[in-house]
């Protein structure tokens, strides 16, 4: 009863949901994007296998051992647009994402992985998306978002932001991380 | 104010009678690094509005190497509109905007406006391996900023960032984002910032 309930709580939870959403599978990958168009937001969320990751912290000069913490993770390029004409922030820090547990948990930030970084010695601060940004009109963004789950987890990703004096939320439904390989190979 | 006409291809001029194996080798590397994100980012299309500043800000002063090691100063430019990116090779919208940006360069050659695009936290070598592989050449100083502590004093969060320096210093446009820079709303920005500097003579 309660496995059967707990998908439904997550279905229920996810209702209050995103806005247009148009979920693109690249044909020659596999890997999925997502793009969520709210009033005057853009959003993207791209699979990226552990493999890529690897190759990215591995160009950029980071130890083995911080390579491989970041490929273990779910990471997703994350694309943020300002498409409206006022201005427009958001807050990784107000981000969850909703396991089928139905725990809501927060989105290791920017100044986190840099401050680990740091501890072990590596100055490096970019790739990852910012914590906050205000943006003005066609302002954008990008870099990875990092959720600690394995290969192809399943999530409900609850996302914030700020316009035009006024708070809002939206939740992307069945968001899920990269496979360990390229589907096919 | 030295002259500054060291760019891409005097720098390419001595790389080439350095190891071509070690090049070929780094243009590979390039490429790898590249071919990935380019397949996997669907990116905006590239607008160009640019926002203007409510409170123009004094820019932070800096020196910075170039590809040969010449230091540049931001000081240096007292008297000119600068452009300042902030940019690295694995950003898709920085490699976008480049080409937008020589062709804005050529635009105002001559007159009182600098381009100084500011990688960071890569090396040298990279970033000449990655600019075998541009369509265009670009004839603006590439300045190098490994630690990104630059970035951070001109509170620059994401990549790519560029700012618009007025003739006195202060920062008075930012866009955060890629951009298409060879607009004509954007040539007008800057055209609007120089007139200034053409009615003061040193």
């Amino acid at each position: 009863m309660k496995k059967t309930l707990l998908p439904l709580f997550l279905c229920a939870y996810s209702i209050a949901s995103a806005g247009d959403v148009q979920r693109h599978q690249d044909p020659e990958t596999g890997l999925i994007t997502w793009k969520i168009q709210e009033p005057g937001l853009s959003l993207q969320f791209i699979q990226l296998m552990p493999d890529y990751v690897t190759a990215i912290y591995s160009a950029r000069g980071l130890p083995p051992s911080l390579v491989k913490t970041m490929a273990s993770y779910c990471v997703f390029g994350t694309i943020i647009k300002n498409e409206s004409d006022a201005q427009l922030s958001y807050r990784v820090a107000d981000w969850r994402y909703v396991t089928a547990d139905g725990k809501a948990n927060p989105i290791k930030t920017k100044s986190e992985w840099v401050k680990e970084w740091r501890d072990q010695g590596v100055s490096f601060r970019w790739s990852i998306l910012p914590d906050d940004q205000t943006f003005e009109p066609g302002d954008w963004s990008q870099g990875f978002t990092t959720i600690p789950l394995p290969p192809e987890s399943l999530i409900n990703l609850k996302y914030t932001w700020r316009h035009q004096g006024e708070d809002h939320e939206g939740t992307l439904q069945g968001l899920q991380c990269a496979p360990e390989q390229a589907p096919g190979s | 104010m030295k002259a500054r006409c060291k760019g891409f291809s005097a720098h390419l001029n001595r790389r080439q009678a350095a190891s071509g194996r070690k090049l070929r080798l780094l243009s590979i590397i390039a490429l790898l690094t590249m071919a990935p994100v380019a397949a996997q980012l669907p990116l905006p299309e590239l607008s160009h509005e640019l926002t203007r500043l409510s409170e123009p800000i004094d820019a932070p002063a800096f020196q910075l190497k170039d590809m040969d090691g010449e230091q540049y100063a931001l000081e240096d430019y007292r008297g000119k509109v600068v452009m300042l990116n902030f940019w690295a090779t694995w950003c898709p919208p920085c490699r976008r905007e480049i080409p937008s940006m020589e062709a804005l360069h050529q635009t105002f050659k001559g007159q009182a406006f600098a381009i100084l695009a500011i990688n960071e936290w890569e090396t040298e070598d990279h970033v000449f391996a990655f600019m075998g592989q541009l369509p265009v050449e670009p004839t603006f100083p590439i300045l190098f900023d490994p630690d990104s502590e630059v970035a951070q004093s001109f509170g620059v969060k994401g990549l790519p960032t560029t700012l618009l320096v007025d003739r006195q210093g202060k920062i008075v446009y930012r866009a955060v984002g890629g951009r298409d820079f060879n607009h004509p709303e954007v040539q007008e920005i800057i055209r609007a910032l120089l007139p200034e500097a053409r009615g003061q003579k040193k």
